[in-house]
């Protein structure tokens, strides 16, 4: 038995000890039978919250938090719980969750991060400053499990007491926490002796998070029970969460009239008619805009002509032009998403970021108009040749594809409506439909001419911009297609990174929503949905769109589905 | 009983041939299995994480004639290899957890196909020309043309969306422990029914129409029509005299309809969410998960080759005349 074994054993054998009904585990063999007919007698109405998070066509039992394609995606929040979650549909505010608080030194080259008092782990030991202060080391040894970059921005760790952690930052950045966002703290007591820490499939998770205890694993279900020692278990009044297998749309919509599920997030054509007609006393939904959606054209592209059009602002505000925005969303997106009429590009869920002055006169170029695209075309010297195609003003040929993931089918025909409008203004554009991952290769090495993509919106409009617009980031991430460059932007986005108020970032974001808007790097074109539906039937408290106080989603890339899940009561 | 010298050589070769097929194939395909788990991690992947994986995947990413030599010295010591997708499990897990749902779904709709396909043949052979044979005939024709993906489909929407008669998806209602009672048992019987319904149109045409033909040309036999002229009773004739006799050649298609009824289940697997082989090389091939692709094309080969090589033996069995050797 090697010792993590051992230390599961002994955590195995401690709740037993508490004969709750999670302890049946066989390796404990007939002790564990004894107590589960203990736990039996005890019986109780549990409330079981079931939910549908990731489409897989078998589950594979991992809560390992650094592996980002093979965990379960109830492994972050529910598992292992967030320091502070920003809330994006508060203006940004931090929920305080294992941290209370954190603060910049004077130099702002360190932050200190205040542990919540008492907190312990869901074997019973307590979390303190020396498990972040590991975890944050484990990252930074290697980079494998790095999955929030620190190892770009951190440059030591330190722990001055058992509720303090001292991080020192390689430069001065006080967007830091909002990067930390997605970071899982473990136990160094369970992974001081894991070798290989991104193989790991921690199949029985140690986590601080509301949901702990694995109780049953199968391939086609799952059921993740509460944290006997959570620290914020007064709030908690779900017992388990149960994930059965779902594959996909299909097979969710054949599903539905079952009336099973409670929280979940897919994609449901006609939902009026497929999901609430089936119980509209109970069935609810919420979609609001998420991520901006933008045309991206690669502007480092080896082919001269499509390159010298792509940094030709003209030509730019002309493609903007040619796209037909609301039949995109209403043909393409069924009716799901929203236009965006900006040409900063901001999401209407920042719309408390907002600056006016990046608009008006700006926004003129995001309409759709065939004629004044063609003559600012005209004007700038693009003619056409003999196939009516234009050409760029030194006469060489403009042709392009716009590449979209295989299978996106909504994507896709957004893309096709983009290229007609391009064709009425003599751009040579076409679809591509690569793979995914060839999609996303092709993004990440540069050999696209063009693509429709969103980007990853962090809690404030920040990150979406600096991670797709700035120079250090162009081409090293998918969001980033776009290579652009622009020394003005840049600085504003070093100054965001430097700044220690409130007022001052309002101010520097009005910046950039200026400068976007006026050199049009990217063409916005709408914002999709957030994918949200539940069933009051078995439980209340969802919030909704009369109550519009975070982000929905279950999924894994919305932080604020731990508070949701706390704001949830099973109906008497 | 024993089989030539020439047969077997046949099987090594078609066996060696499958293992550089199962090779080839999978790389043929656009991607690879490092892009397909950068592609898993999404847009929030860091620059670090990405080069990490590259940095750890990158064995994937060796020269094709050494990924050779791995492949045929894993396979000489039944590894298999690690999966991409479910990493760190093996190929072996993967697979294990679902080629018993297969084998349950293959053989029962065989076993199904056969009796009614068998049946269906021989009721239209001794009454050819009737009003049973022209309809059940033609009707067999159409029934091997209808691909599964169709009868999967009507079959899913009609009984399990529209009625909810049967249910929708799984192996067996995910609320149960597997375990020898009757509530697991009759949970696994349910699931089963519309994927065996889908499966089986196929082989009830294909069987029927060969049934139908070999039954024609055994009717014509003497030893049938001495059975008549003795007086015995029609059903004897039909299945003692004649029916067991034109066996056969069903037998024979059976073997050879074999990858097509992998094919079928492939499809039906996906429609109903059945955790079955076919399910795992759908999700195998979209991660471009090699290894995984391998092993089970290996499987199919092997259960397909395997098969055909029983139905030899079987044959040489029932019926002395073409047993190698002695004619």
């Amino acid at each position: 038995m090697t010792a993590v074994e051992e230390m599961r054993f002994l955590r195995l054998a401690r709740e037993a000890g508490k004969s709750r009904a999670t302890a049946g585990r066989w390796r404990l063999g007939a002790v564990a039978a004894a107590l589960m007919m203990v736990a039996a007698t005890e019986a109780r109405a549990e409330s079981v919250l079931t939910m549908h998070i990731e489409e897989q066509t078998s589950w594979v039992q991992n809560f390992n938090p650094f592996d980002l394609g093979g965990r379960r995606q109830s492994t972050m929040d529910f598992v292992y719980e967030p320091l502070v979650i920003f809330n994006d549909y508060d203006g940004g505010k931090p929920v305080w969750r294992l941290a209370t608080a954190y603060k910049f030194a004077d130099d702002l080259k360190s932050i200190t991060y205040t542990l919540r008092d008492g907190v312990k782990w869901s074997d019973g030991k307590p979390l303190t400053s020396a498990d972040m202060k590991f975890t944050l080391e484990m990252m930074l040894k290697n980079p494998a499990v790095d999955t929030v970059g620190v190892g770009e921005t951190v440059a030591s760790v330190e722990a001055p007491s058992p509720t303090e952690v001292k991080i020192n930052l390689k430069d001065v950045d006080t967007h830091f926490p909002e990067s930390l966002a997605d970071f899982p703290v473990v136990p160094e007591h369970i992974w001081k002796d894991v070798k290989d820490p991104l193989a790991f499939k921690n199949e029985t998770p140690v986590g601080s998070g509301p949901m702990t205890e694995i109780r049953r694993f199968t391939p086609q279900v799952y059921e993740q029970c509460r944290n006997p020692n959570y620290w914020d278990a007064a709030s908690l009044k779900v017992d388990c969460l149960k994930l059965p297998q779902i594959s996909g749309n299909d097979q969710m919509l054949a599903l539905l009239p079952e009336g099973s599920i409670d929280w979940f997030g897919s994609f449901l054509p006609q939902i009026d008619k497929t999901y609430v007609g089936l119980d509209a006393e109970h069935n609810g939904y919420w979609q609001p805009p998420a991520e901006t959606v933008s045309f991206q054209m690669n502007l480092k592209s080896s082919n001269a002509g499509n390159a010298e059009a792509f940094n030709d602002m003209a030509f730019r505000r002309a493609f903007s032009l040619a796209m037909d925005r609301t039949a995109m969303v209403d043909i393409a997106g069924f009716g799901y998403p929203v236009v965006n009429t900006h040409a900063s590009g901001l999401p209407p869920r920042f719309d408390s970021w907002r600056n006016k002055a990046a608009e008006g006169t700006q926004d003129e170029w995001m309409a759709y108009d065939i004629d004044k695209a063609n003559k600012l075309l005209d004007d700038a010297g693009y003619k056409k040749d003999g196939d009516g195609f234009r050409t760029t003003p030194s006469g060489k040929p403009i042709a392009f594809p716009i590449i979209v993931p295989n299978g996106w089918t909504d994507w896709i025909d957004a893309v096709q409506i983009a290229t007609e409008g391009l064709r009425k203004i003599g751009v040579n554009a076409s679809v591509a439909t690569p793979e995914y991952e060839q999609w996303q290769k092709q993004i990440l090495d540069g050999t696209f001419e063009a693509v429709m993509n969103s980007r990853a919106d962090g809690p404030t409009p920040f990150r979406g911009y600096f991670q797709s617009l700035s120079t250090a980031f162009g081409g090293r991430i998918t969001s980033a297609p776009s290579r652009y460059s622009n020394p003005e932007l840049d600085k504003v986005f070093d100054d965001y990174r430097r700044a220690t108020t409130d007022e001052e970032r309002k101010t520097l974001f009005d910046q950039v929503q200026v400068i976007v808007a006026d050199n049009l790097p990217v063409v916005p074109v709408f914002n999709g949905p957030t994918w949200y539906q539940f069933s009051t039937k078995r439980f209340t408290g969802w919030v909704t769109k009369d109550e519009p106080v975070m982000n929905p989603e279950d999924h894994d890339n919305n932080r604020m589905r731990l508070v949701h899940l706390l704001r949830l009561k099973p109906v008497q | 009983m024993r089989l030539s010298r020439r047969r077997l050589a046949v099987y090594c070769v078609a066996f060696l041939f499958a293992i550089v097929m199962n090779f080839a194939v999978p790389r043929m395909m656009p991607g690879s299995p490092v892009d397909s788990m950068i592609a898993q991690l999404g847009p929030r992947a860091t620059p670090a994480a990405i080069e990490a994986i590259k940095a750890r995947f990158g064995a994937i990413e060796q020269p094709i004639w050494r990924q050779f030599v791995d492949y045929v010295v894993g396979l000489a010591h039944f590894d298999l290899g690690v999966s991409v997708k479910y990493y760190p499990q093996t190929v072996v897990e993967v697979l294990g957890r679902s080629a018993g749902w297969t084998a349950f779904l293959v053989f029962t709709a065989i076993v199904f196909s056969l009796c009614v396909g068998v049946l269906l043949g021989a009721v239209s052979a001794w009454r050819r020309g009737g009003r049973f044979d022209s309809f059940v005939s033609p009707f067999s024709v159409v029934l091997i043309a209808v691909p599964p993906v169709i009868i999967a489909l009507a079959t899913l929407f009609t009984f399990g969306v529209t009625l909810r008669l049967l249910p929708v998806g799984y192996a067996y209602d995910p609320s149960l422990d597997p375990g020898l009672n009757f509530t697991f048992f009759s949970s696994v019987f349910l699931h089963a029914v519309m994927p065996v319904l889908t499966l089986s149109p196929y082989l009830i045409g294909e069987f029927q129409t060969t049934m139908r033909s070999s039954m024609i040309s055994v009717l014509g036999e003497d030893y049938v029509t001495m059975g008549r002229a003795k007086g015995l009773s029609e059903a004897a004739v039909m299945f003692g005299y004649a029916a067991r006799n034109a066996m056969l050649p069903v037998l024979t298609n059976l073997a050879l309809m074999l990858g097509a009824v992998f094919g079928g289940s492939i499809v039906t697997e996906i429609v109903f969410n059945y955790p079955g082989l076919g399910l795992t090389l759908y999700t195998a091939s979209v991660a471009r998960d090699y290894p995984v692709i391998q092993g089970q094309l290996l499987l199919m080969t092997i259960a397909t080759l395997g098969a055909n090589l029983l139905v030899d033996i079987i044959y040489g069995v029932v019926d002395p005349r073409i047993r190698e050797g002695r004619a």
